[in-house]
């Protein structure tokens, strides 16, 4: 007999569960990812998957019911928001709605950070997240003063076309209120598609790393790199002082019952073991930690190559969250991390995309033999975004792989 | 001098570096002798990436204190900077419109002697057939970010290939979603994840010793 939504629900829900508290499920579970596909398979744009809010819930209802992961990722595209959240992290209510800006929010804000299809960018384009340079070095100290107050009063004005008068402040933040409601109420929309459909519900909230405030949104990647050589007091204390306000954000997600946050970092990669321990991982772990004992878990996205960084992950207590993996091997993370921390990756998108059910199959079983023994284990891709080009097939045999394997 | 100035570049002293080249230059210095002890740092600093005692970070720099001194320094040689190893065309694929990995290969491709030609990002097929039409290169550098970027690759080759120029090419493509994967999958020649690697499969590709 057919499993009810609820059964259904309840056994994934457990199988995420029994990983990320380091334990054997019944079987490895597989996280999903959305990107480009998902309007694609619908037959819609971007354009319209990113603006018209009707036909993208439908698109990922169809994609939802057709690909049944464990633990689904598919939602209406929106691009990091982080810099708002600071700026209003002393407004619970407002900051829990700045995760993320999605297209009608950008069109609202008239920002520059983003690149939206059917604006700036082709309509099957999609959504990229930009960033740039909206602080000169010599305003690091009124940084370090108020950094919410200063963000919102010097930082937005420039980087938000529709935020360079106080006039068309007021204006903007109105429409960008109904914008926060509209997509509240796709989101619980969805919510209950996923619930239908026998998803379970884990909701994530946001936080960040301070460094990557100031790399993605404040001085550019580029910029930040120089300034730590340039003025590292000012960097380090800069950082420190955006510590708070992000616990303030994402202790907003607290208030509305959420457990998790996710966190995607940016700037790892980039530095050697000594700057990442100067500059970055202290106010990352400060970050983490502090939410760890307001009872909310993380789950840190460590972007790019993180190896040489790997060791610095044990410094947080076991059971601390998810540690997501883009490039570090996952065989190599688990066995580092092994009975500490819960790790999730493992699936390159090349093979998805450009692989044969039969490479797919292959891997997948070669994979799990390795990383299925212990627990404490999630599958998936190591990026959560697939192109439209993405063979149907290729999905189902990622899914049947891990069923079959698993 | 130039050894010194060698290693204040490898040692990442930005400030140090600019103002001993200067000084080497308002002292008389030779231009060109300056502009290849650069490039030598360059090249080591892209050794000690791709050994793991050098990150992005030191990548970047490096690539800013380079392109500081460049400045001011190739517009005192006669001619320009003659050294050309081969030539690059170089762009991000289309629907992406991310710089920054493309930026960097650039700066250590004209470090270690390439000629770039830049096409931009978001560069539809037919750019790129154009400029390879126009400006015969010996490498092609296509760039991407975001996973979307894969498919563009892909279709990039594929228009070379119809536009009958692929043969006289070499294609390398490049970024932080980019494996083997993708090389076969857009059937490039090679494939970097960073720029010091792709430097390094530029010159192989060119059948020079790296």
């Amino acid at each position: 007999m057919a499993k009810t939504p609820e059964e259904l629900a309840k056994e994934r829900y457990n199988r995420i569960m029994a990983a990320i508290n380091l334990q054997e499920p019944d079987r490895v579970p597989l996280r999903g990812f959305g990107g480009d596909i998902v309007p694609a398979y619908y037959g819609i744009t971007q354009k319209e998957f990113c603006f018209d809010y009707e036909k993208g819930t439908k698109a990922i209802e169809k994609y939802l019911t057709d690909f049944p992961f464990d633990w689904p990722s598919a939602a209406i595209t929106g691009l990091d928001g982080r810099v708002f959240s600071v700026a209003f992290s002393e407004y619970p209510e407002v900051a829990v709605s700045t995760t993320f800006i999605t297209g009608p929010m950008h069109e609202v804000l008239g920002d520059k950070y983003y690149r939206f299809p059917g604006m700036e960018i082709a309509e099957i384009a999609s959504p990229q997240f930009i960033g740039g340079t909206f602080m000169q070095p010599d305003e690091y100290d009124e940084l370090i003063e108020n950094p919410p107050k200063f963000v919102a009063e010097k930082v937005l004005p420039r980087a938000c076309r529709n935020l360079d008068t106080p006039q068309k402040t007021m204006a903007t933040m109105v429409k960008l209120g109904i914008e926060f409601t509209r997509f509240g109420s796709v989101g619980r929309e969805i919510a209950g598609i996923a619930a239908r459909l026998g998803y379970p519900s884990i909701p994530m909230g946001g936080a960040y790393a301070p460094l990557d405030i100031i790399g993605d949104f404040l001085r550019g990647i580029e910029n930040v790199l120089l300034d730590i050589r340039r003025y590292p007091d000012k960097v380090k204390q800069a950082a420190e002082a955006l510590v708070e306000p992000i616990i303030n954000y994402a202790l907003s997600f607290k208030k509305r019952g959420f457990k998790w946050v996710m966190i995607p970092l940016h700037l790892n990669e980039y530095l050697s073991p000594k700057l990442y321990n100067e500059f970055y991982w202290p106010t990352l772990k400060k970050v983490i930690l502090r939410l760890l004992e307001e009872g909310m878990q993380s789950q840190v996205f460590f972007e790019g190559r993180h190896d040489v960084h790997l060791e610095t992950i044990l410094e947080l207590p076991k059971g601390w969250g998810i540690a997501y993996f883009e490039k570090t091997d996952l065989v190599k993370a688990k066995k580092v991390l092994e009975g500490h921390t819960c790790v999730m990756g493992g699936i390159p998108m090349s093979l998805i995309v450009g692989g044969t059910p039969d490479s797919i199959k292959e891997y997948m079983k070669n994979l799990i033999e390795q990383v299925k023994p212990g627990g404490g284990v999630i599958l998936s891709p190591t990026i959560g975004t697939a192109p439209k080009e993405t063979p149907i097939e290729n999905i189902y045999a990622l899914i049947e792989a891990v069923e079959k394997y698993g | 001098m130039l050894e010194e100035l060698f290693n204040r570049i490898v040692d990442m002293d930005e400030e140090g570096a600019v103002s001993m080249a200067k000084e080497y230059l308002e002292g008389g210095g030779d231009a060109k002798k300056l502009l290849e002890t650069c490039r030598d740092a360059m090249g080591v600093i892209g050794q000690k990436f791709e050994k793991g005692e050098y990150f992005l970070s030191e990548l970047i720099l490096g690539g800013e204190i380079f392109k500081n001194i460049m400045e001011f320094t190739l517009p005192k040689i006669k001619g320009g900077d003659e050294k050309k190893l081969g030539r690059i065309v170089l762009g991000t694929v289309k629907e992406d419109v991310h710089n920054i990995g493309k930026d960097i290969f650039k700066v250590f491709a004209e470090a270690s002697g390439f000629e770039v030609i830049d096409i931009g990002i978001d560069t539809p097929e037919e750019k790129f057939v154009e400029a390879v039409k126009e400006h015969k290169p010996d490498i092609v550098g296509m760039s991407c970010l975001i996973t979307a970027g894969v498919a563009s690759m892909k279709r990039t080759v594929d228009a070379l290939k119809e536009a009958g120029l692929r043969e006289g090419i070499k294609i390398i493509v490049g970024g932080g979603r980019v494996d083997e994967g993708v090389k076969q999958y857009a059937g490039a020649d090679a494939w970097a994840d960073d720029a010091a690697k792709g430097v390094r499969l530029c010159k192989e590709l060119m059948g020079i010793e790296g």
